[in-house]
């Protein structure tokens, strides 16, 4: 279970959001829509432990996120969460399998990898280049690279932001079928992908969006 | 680790290759210039450490001890042999070797001189010659193996005027490699020279040559070109040096000859004290070389690192730990060192084998396989010069934690 209190982020441009309390359930699929800048991605951001939140308290299965060192925060990231990132966050001169293959290094054991690829329509391609894939096919390799290491958590930010209508919706259906079982949080801002998921959050009417810090008086009044 | 990091290094190959050749030119040039300088000077040294004195005729005192210690330079010109068996008979005296130099076989310088001279080289192949005998031949090993001669074998030596002594030799015995001078040069008796100059007079006179050649030629016999010799303490020689040097001596046609005589290892330190300079200045290049391929060095691997940046960035978002990033990149960059080190060291060699053909024409012959601890230095400093930049990088990336935002 995943639990979001009195979370604020404040940013460098002075803008910050508020979140509101959230709860994520273990097993469920979550989908947050909202307008760009409303802190979607940031939220994902800090629950995965790459961006610390200023206020409150980021509470996963127990644990304090924002209280963790960076190596626990490290550790926990590699060891229960799959993040899939709206740009793939692939290496486009390695192959598909090397990409996999780099979690290796920090002793994750990547040997589901050619079954996942295989459930995932891309087994072929997996000595090919990433530079060589569409679209589609990488963001499937990112999906693979963050399931294979079997996460308690999926982390999806925009995973159909690059694709077209119909391809991102066979990847989301792809990514709700392989991540059978665990808790995903997706962001998107297609709302006719909803159906698929268990849940589906507003996000605008979590944060209220982003907003200056200099007014913030004005805002809470 | 070693896999991955293998496959990095594939992918950027050009940067690697730019990195390990870089590397490769700057240990290379330094390693080789450090130990060539320093086995000419202690192969010169260590040449003209052995004899006390030498004895010859009057002129240039470096002339003298090149030509008799290193077969390089003509001979200043001739002194009787009555000077030898006089030395013979000294008791301050331990050993007088003649040394007549006047031919040569395929370039290689050939002496006359006594088997006392060739007492200290282990024979390869056959026996030494001997004294009493004639037309016979103890080749230097680096002759025997370019000009493919055994024991056995006849050959024909050439006058320095180019030809060919109708004579032949026959070759009885081939030194073992000593790198050193010993290995460029033909040794015979001191009476081969003699007779085939005796031929050669005659010879000559057939041809009707000139009359200042036949001369020369006339001179040899019974003549040496310089006396070696060790006495029994440094003070002896000093005194013998004392005696001989501007002595006139008469041979039996009543010609004079004003002598010389010289305590090599004086003669040879002045002669290195000159060479020394050109060797610091040779050092300082190479210092010069070293410190601006470290500037390129740490350039090109900051250029790389910043590159990485994005990469790194991207490895530690789907959580690899700075800890595993550092060593990934520290093994990058120990495996380009290592490779580069490596190949600066064998193609410092390879150049070595150059550049004893071209030292051997100073008498000198460099040993390919003689490592000196500051080579090591030089290596193992180059090494640590491609990696701590890295190193550098990575922990400053570790502190901001690598992660963009």
């Amino acid at each position: 279970m995943i639990e979001i209190t009195g979370v604020t982020k404040q940013f460098k441009n002075e803008t910050a959001i508020d979140y509101s309390d959230l709860t994520f359930e273990d097993g469920k699929s979550y989908m947050l829509l909202g307008a760009s800048g409303c802190g979607k991605s940031t939220l994902l951001n800090m629950i995965a432990g790459v961006l610390p939140p200023e206020t409150g308290e980021i509470r996963i299965n127990g644990r304090v996120m924002n209280t963790m060192s960076q190596k626990e925060k490290d550790r926990f990231r590699i060891q229960k969460i799959g993040y899939i990132f709206q740009d793939f966050k692939l290496i486009p001169e390695m192959t598909v399998m090397d990409n996999i293959d780099i979690l290796r290094l920090e002793g994750v054991d990547t040997s589901g990898a050619a079954a996942l690829l295989e459930r995932l329509g891309i087994a072929s391609q997996k000595n090919k280049k990433i530079k060589h894939l569409s679209g589609g096919q990488k963001q499937r390799v990112a999906i693979a690279r963050a399931l294979v290491k079997k996460p308690e958590i999926i982390l999806a930010d925009e995973p159909t932001g690059n694709l077209n209508y119909a391809i991102g919706e066979q990847v989301i259906q792809e990514l709700l079928g392989v991540s059978e079982g665990k808790t995903l949080i997706a962001v998107t801002h297609d709302d006719r992908l909803a159906k698929y998921f268990d849940c589906v959050i507003d996000m605008n009417e979590v944060t209220g969006g982003r907003y200056d810090v200099e007014s913030a008086g004005e805002k809470h009044a | 680790m070693l896999k991955f990091s293998l496959k990095n290094m594939l992918i950027k190959k050009v940067q690697v290759i730019l990195i390990i050749f870089s590397i490769v030119i700057s240990a290379g040039v330094a390693v080789l210039a450090y130990n060539t300088a320093q086995q000419v000077s202690e192969g010169i040294t260590s040449t003209a450490g052995y004899y006390s004195a030498i004895i010859g005729p009057a002129g240039s005192k470096t002339q003298l001890a090149m030509n008799t210690m290193y077969f390089t330079d003509a001979p200043l010109g001739t002194i009787p042999f009555k000077v030898v068996s006089e030395l013979q008979q000294d008791t301050r005296v331990t050993e007088a070797i003649p040394f007549a130099m006047a031919d040569s076989y395929n370039g290689y310088a050939c002496v006359g001189t006594s088997s006392a001279f060739l007492a200290e080289k282990p024979l390869r192949e056959g026996e030494m010659f001997r004294d009493d005998a004639s037309l016979s031949v103890v080749l230097g090993y680096s002759v025997a193996k370019t000009c493919r001669v055994s024991v056995g074998d006849q050959i024909f030596t050439s006058h320095s005027a180019g030809e060919e002594h109708k004579t032949p030799l026959t070759v009885v015995g081939i030194l073992d490699q000593t790198h050193s001078v010993y290995d460029n040069v033909v040794f015979t008796q001191l009476k081969t020279i003699w007779d085939l100059h005796e031929d050669g007079h005659e010879h000559e006179e057939e041809e009707d040559h000139d009359e200042h050649e036949e001369h020369d030629h006339a001179e040899m016999n019974g003549m040496v070109c310089a006396v070696l010799v060790r006495t029994q303490n440094p003070s002896f020689a000093m005194t013998l040096v004392s005696d001989y040097d501007g002595r006139i001596e008469t041979d039996r046609d009543g010609d004079s000859f004003t002598l010389q005589a010289i305590e090599p290892m004086d003669t040879v330190r002045g002669v290195l004290e000159e060479a020394n300079n050109t060797k610091y200045i040779v050092f300082i290049l190479c210092a010069i070389i070293l410190v601006m391929n470290i500037i390129i060095i740490s350039i090109i691997t900051l250029l790389n690192m910043y590159h990485s940046a994005k990469e790194i960035s991207l490895m530690r978002l789907i959580g690899i730990g700075m800890r595993r990033i550092n060593l990934l990149y520290i093994i990058q960059n120990s495996i380009i060192g290592v490779v580069s080190v490596v190949l600066a060291f064998l193609i410092s060699r390879l150049c070595l084998t150059f550049m004893s053909d071209y030292v051997a024409t100073m008498g000198v012959v460099l040993n390919l396989t003689k490592v000196y601890p500051l080579e090591i230095v030089i290596l193992v400093a180059v090494f640590a010069i491609s990696v701590l930049p890295t190193v550098i990088c990575t922990t400053v990336m570790a502190r901001k934690d690598g992660i963009s935002d």
